[in-house]
């Protein structure tokens, strides 16, 4: 009698084997994998990546967002190049730039500094730094338009209490755009006084107490050993100011509309301005590029430079 | 365990500027000096805003201003009347919810599979997501409202809602509480058998408190107080947002700053009240979304 | 390099349940001694190394260094240096600038700065690694590291909080003797704050056991370990900790369980009897009272020598669990009864009440050798 076994013909023939352990693991992974993701993945596809694509063929058309858009290649950059008002909203947003971050982030660590004590009712005012951030911007916007009413606001009135002439404010070209910068900062503030706060407190007590050993005072030990920590903090402030500064929008909107005489028209006002008042899309779409690779460069820059500072820091 | 979201405890308490030590002596902190100006000056534009919200014109138009003698609660009521107000409030707050609420599900689920699940694309769709958190709003603003144009959702409260039902910070936001998470908790009930969504659901959700409340806040705080794409996306008074509708009554109501002023205050209340009965969550959140 | 004497130090909490946390805390520091603080967490060891630095102050009392009163003035005025648990290591300065700070905050010029800064790498081999960071040390490096920062000032005295509790069990025998020999090198007055107490036998010249905040016990490692005030004292100190059994002094007799002893100058009354792991040995053979009868629990072997577990079997003494130090040869087998004696000169007697030491004042002697004397 043989050993071997032969399926007799007419019984059915045996089972596949079942796939092994870790191949059905992996396949559960990956079908609850993509199960957990595949409505993120849709609507981020949908709503960030085809429309980033979308925006940069757009940036070569001529294209009025009603009727079907004509290819025109690189003439909306060249225009851009070439266009006064766009080299205005550009010099504008990079003003506000550079006074607003400065000041915010230098604001920011003082209050903080000053915030991060146990001083009675030191609740109360670092409820009263915080509000301004939960604040909208139009809100914002409008509560300053009155503050700062030429005619009848309440800074003017205090001006002129110590002797000083009325301010056109919002209505003045030379003091419009700073005054956006004090509306805006005011709002911000908080915001890089939470994060300094955060960034202090995170300080070990033992490292000032240590520098108090070793003779610093307070002040001395403040300067020479939280500052320093405090250099990721700085950076990320400064990088996402930037950022927010660069896209400063609403507030132009809900005050100056750009106005007066241009002074106060940044990039994103003049990009809202060519797509919803002119029609340009494409051309908006060019400005919405070229915005982006400024933030990216910019961003790029400090990050590097951040960097730098960590390692080479004494 | 520390959670990997909440804020280092402190080792010792804060320098005690108030008292001598043993309790026995109450100076009053020097630095007093500098925060009480400070404080008011930060406090002065909602003061101010609400004294002129309970003012009448002519009270506002005194220069220099005074205070108002009684408290003018018609311009409350005119607000409400005269413009769609309760509507942008409603209309505000369904779409707050309905895309906070989204956003938890979303950013959890996929935030988690970036984080713990393996599998083919996984890397590739990541990578997809992160590219979108760097291009700003701007750029995507216009082919937006083009798809959301071509779905008729244009002028409707829907426009606000689906393009922001999951962002990419949330789920970046997610996936770093996950990644950060000790896999201890979940390789022990997979042993015990549980499914992937068993794990999930069972072990997981008890412990995403915290990141849900920070991504909760920082998603309403964002849709409430958006501006650009309700001003882009709807046109009718009815379906505004209350950030919209406030700047077209703004617009619509220039000089009568009383009016304006208590539309703008009573715009504000909700946030407001909000934050100062959590305010120590408010700032956790907004503190945690500096750590990048 | 000064003396420290501290008066009458007190530390309270102030709130709705005040803390306590030092009391009555009297104590001279020789010139050059290293006097270790030894206690429980909470036995306010810390806060003495605290208030001495300067970091806490003091609810009442007196410090004194170098003959100077320093207790009104901040830490840096006070000529002193510390070693913290957590090495407080200035994290954004490399090596170098670690140990420089502390002179750079004195003004002290740079060539001088620069002389000393190099003189302490050498001495605790930290040259290769002055251009580092701390994060990129490891935790012994940057426990050298923290000395030397507090080296570098030469101060007047040297205080270290628990330095090694960060370490592992082998870097931080290598450390102790590090410590001990900086410590006879330089012979700097120090205070060493730590729990473990093999650390503070080792290292001190004197030892401090504190306990809630108050002091129990100051001598010298073997007069603590041997002559203990209390019963606190007595079990903190030793690893195994020490055998204690309940009895009862009647006349100058001890009995407890089956033991019968003589205690010549115990007065009567509730007794703790105490017997270090030591002091129990293998019965030799007959018992007259200094005999307990055993069952062992278990063994543990260490190379050496044997931990032999046993229970007291029979009588009220039933679950009274002892540990006797033993040769290796000597390893029985669980379950087994063995008789056990106790070494009458290693015997302590601690009232049960007040858990005070009760001195016995001649040899003792178990009671049934009392009629072969006669």
């Amino acid at each position: 009698m043989t050993s071997t076994s032969t399926p007799l013909a007419g019984t059915p023939a045996p089972p596949r084997t079942r796939p092994s352990f870790l191949r059905r693991l992996w396949w559960s992974d990956t079908l609850a994998g993509w199960a957990f993701i595949s409505p993120t993945v849709l609507l981020i596809g949908l709503f960030g990546l085809v429309p980033v694509v979308w925006a940069f063929v757009l940036s070569f058309e001529h294209n009025d967002l009603i009727s079907p858009g004509r290819w025109v290649g690189l003439d909306n950059y060249r225009k851009l190049l070439h266009d006064p008002q766009f080299a205005n909203s550009v010099r504008n947003t990079v003003v506000y730039t550079l006074v607003f971050v400065p000041v915010c982030v230098v604001g920011a660590l003082v209050v903080a500094a000053a915030l991060n004590r146990r001083v009675r009712g030191i609740t109360f005012y670092r409820v009263a730094v915080f509000v301004p951030v939960v604040t909208s911007t139009v809100a914002t916007a409008t509560m300053f338009g009155w503050l700062l009413d030429p005619d009848f606001g309440l800074v003017n009135a205090a001006l002129g209490k110590v002797g000083v002439a009325s301010q056109g404010f919002f209505r003045d070209p030379h003091e419009a755009l700073m005054s956006i910068v004090v509306m805006t900062v005011w709002g911000w503030l908080g915001f890089g006084v939470i994060i300094y706060l955060a960034a202090l407190q995170s300080v070990s007590a033992d490292l000032l107490e240590a520098a108090a050993m070793d003779g610093c005072t307070r002040w001395r030990a403040f300067w020479r050993v939280e500052v320093p920590l405090l250099a990721p903090a700085t950076l990320f402030l400064v990088i996402w100011l930037t950022i927010n500064a660069l896209q400063l929008f609403d507030e132009i909107f809900v005050t100056t509309k750009g106005g007066p005489v241009g002074s106060t028209t940044v990039v994103v006002y003049y990009l809202y301005v060519q797509a919803f008042q002119f029609f340009n899309g494409g051309y908006a779409s060019a400005i919405a590029y070229v915005l982006f690779l400024a933030i990216l460069a910019v961003t790029t820059v400090q990050l590097a430079v951040g960097r730098r500072f960590s390692y080479g820091g004494r | 365990m520390a959670h990997p979201m909440s804020p280092p405890a402190l080792v010792r308490p804060l320098p005690d500027d108030d008292q001598t030590d043993g309790g026995r002596r109450r100076r009053p902190s020097p630095w007093h000096f500098l925060l009480l100006p400070l404080s008011l000056l930060m406090l002065t534009p909602l003061v101010w805003m609400v004294v002129t919200a309970i003012s009448t014109p002519a009270e506002a138009r005194q220069f220099p201003p005074s205070l108002p003698t009684s408290i003018q609660w018609s311009n409350f009521a005119d607000v409400w009347t005269g413009s769609p107000f309760g509507r942008w409030l409603v209309n505000t707050a369904v779409v707050s919810i309905v895309v906070v609420i989204s956003n938890l599900i979303l950013c959890s689920l996929a935030g988690y599979a970036f984080a713990r699940l393996r599998f083919r694309g996984s890397g590739l769709a990541f990578m997809a997501l992160l590219t979108t958190l760097m291009v700003p709003f701007q750029v995507v603003l216009i082919p937006t409202l083009l798809i959301v144009k071509s779905f008729g959702l244009i002028d409707h409260l829907g426009a606000l809602i689906v393009p922001n039902l999951v962002t990419a910070f949330g789920v970046f936001m997610m996936r770093q509480f996950f990644i950060a998470l000790p896999p201890d908790l979940e390789e022990a009930a997979r042993i015990d058998g549980a499914s992937r969504l068993g794990v999930f659901l069972k072990i997981l959700v008890p412990l995403m408190g915290p990141p849900l409340a920070t991504l909760a806040i920082l998603t309403f705080l964002s849709i409430w107080n958006d501006f650009l794409w309700p001003l882009v996306a709807i046109q009718s008074p009815e379906n505004m947002t209350m950030q919209l509708g406030l700047s077209t009554f703004q617009g619509a109501h220039l000089t009568d700053w009383p009016l304006l002023m208590a539309a703008t205050l009573m715009s504000q209340l909700p946030v407001i009240v909000l934050f100062i009965a959590g305010q120590r969550v408010f700032v956790r959140s907004i503190a945690s979304s500096g750590i990048k | 390099m000064a003396p420290i004497v501290l008066e009458g130090l007190r530390k309270v909490y102030p709130g709705k349940q005040p803390v306590v946390a030092l009391e009555g805390l009297d104590l001279t520091i020789d010139d050059g001694e290293l006097v270790a603080f030894v206690g429980p967490s909470g036995c306010g060891k810390s806060t003495v190394l605290r208030c001495v630095a300067g970091l806490e102050k003091l609810s009442a009392g007196r410090v004194i260094i170098g003959g100077r009163e320093v207790q009104e003035l901040p830490p840096g005025r006070r000529d002193l240096a510390m070693v913290f648990q957590s090495y407080a290591l200035y994290p954004h300065l490399s090596v170098y600038n670690n140990l420089a700070f502390p002179l750079k905050e004195r003004s002290v010029p740079r060539s001088e700065r620069d002389l000393e800064v190099r003189r302490i790498a050498e001495m605790l081999e930290l040259t290769p690694l002055l251009r580092r960071r701390p994060g990129q040390l490891s935790g012994g490096q940057r426990q050298r590291v923290a000395m030397g920062r507090a080296l570098v000032r030469e101060p007047m005295a040297f205080l270290l909080d628990e330095p090694l509790s960060n370490l592992d069990a082998k870097l931080r025998t290598q450390m102790r003797a590090e410590i001990a020999e900086i410590h006879r090198r330089l012979a700097i007055t120090s205070i060493y704050v730590t729990h473990d107490q093999v650390e503070a036998m080792t290292l001190g010249q004197r030892i401090v056991v504190m306990r809630d905040g108050r002091l129990q016990q100051q001598g010298s490692p073997a007069e603590v370990y041997e002559n203990p005030v209390n019963l606190f004292v007595a079990g903190f100190l030793g690893t195994p900790s020490m055998n204690l059994l309940t009895g009862r002094v009647s006349q100058g007799e001890l009995t407890a369980g089956p033991l019968r002893l003589i205690v010549p100058g115990a007065p009567d009354g509730d007794m703790i009897l105490g017997v270090r792991p030591e002091g129990l040995i293998p019965a030799t053979g007959h018992d007259d009272g200094l005999c307990l009868e055993v069952v062992v629990s278990h063994v543990e072997a260490l190379g050496n020598e044997n931990l032999v577990h046993v229970r007291v079997s029979g009588s009220d003494e039933a679950a009274k669990a002892l540990v006797l130090r033993s040769p290796p040869r000597f390893s029985p087998r669980s379950g087994e009864h063995v008789l056990v004696q106790v070494d009458p000169s290693q015997l302590l007697l601690f009232d049960l009440r007040t858990e005070e030491r009760v001195p016995i004042t001649g040899p003792v002697i178990a009671s049934g050798d009392r009629h072969t004397v006669a």
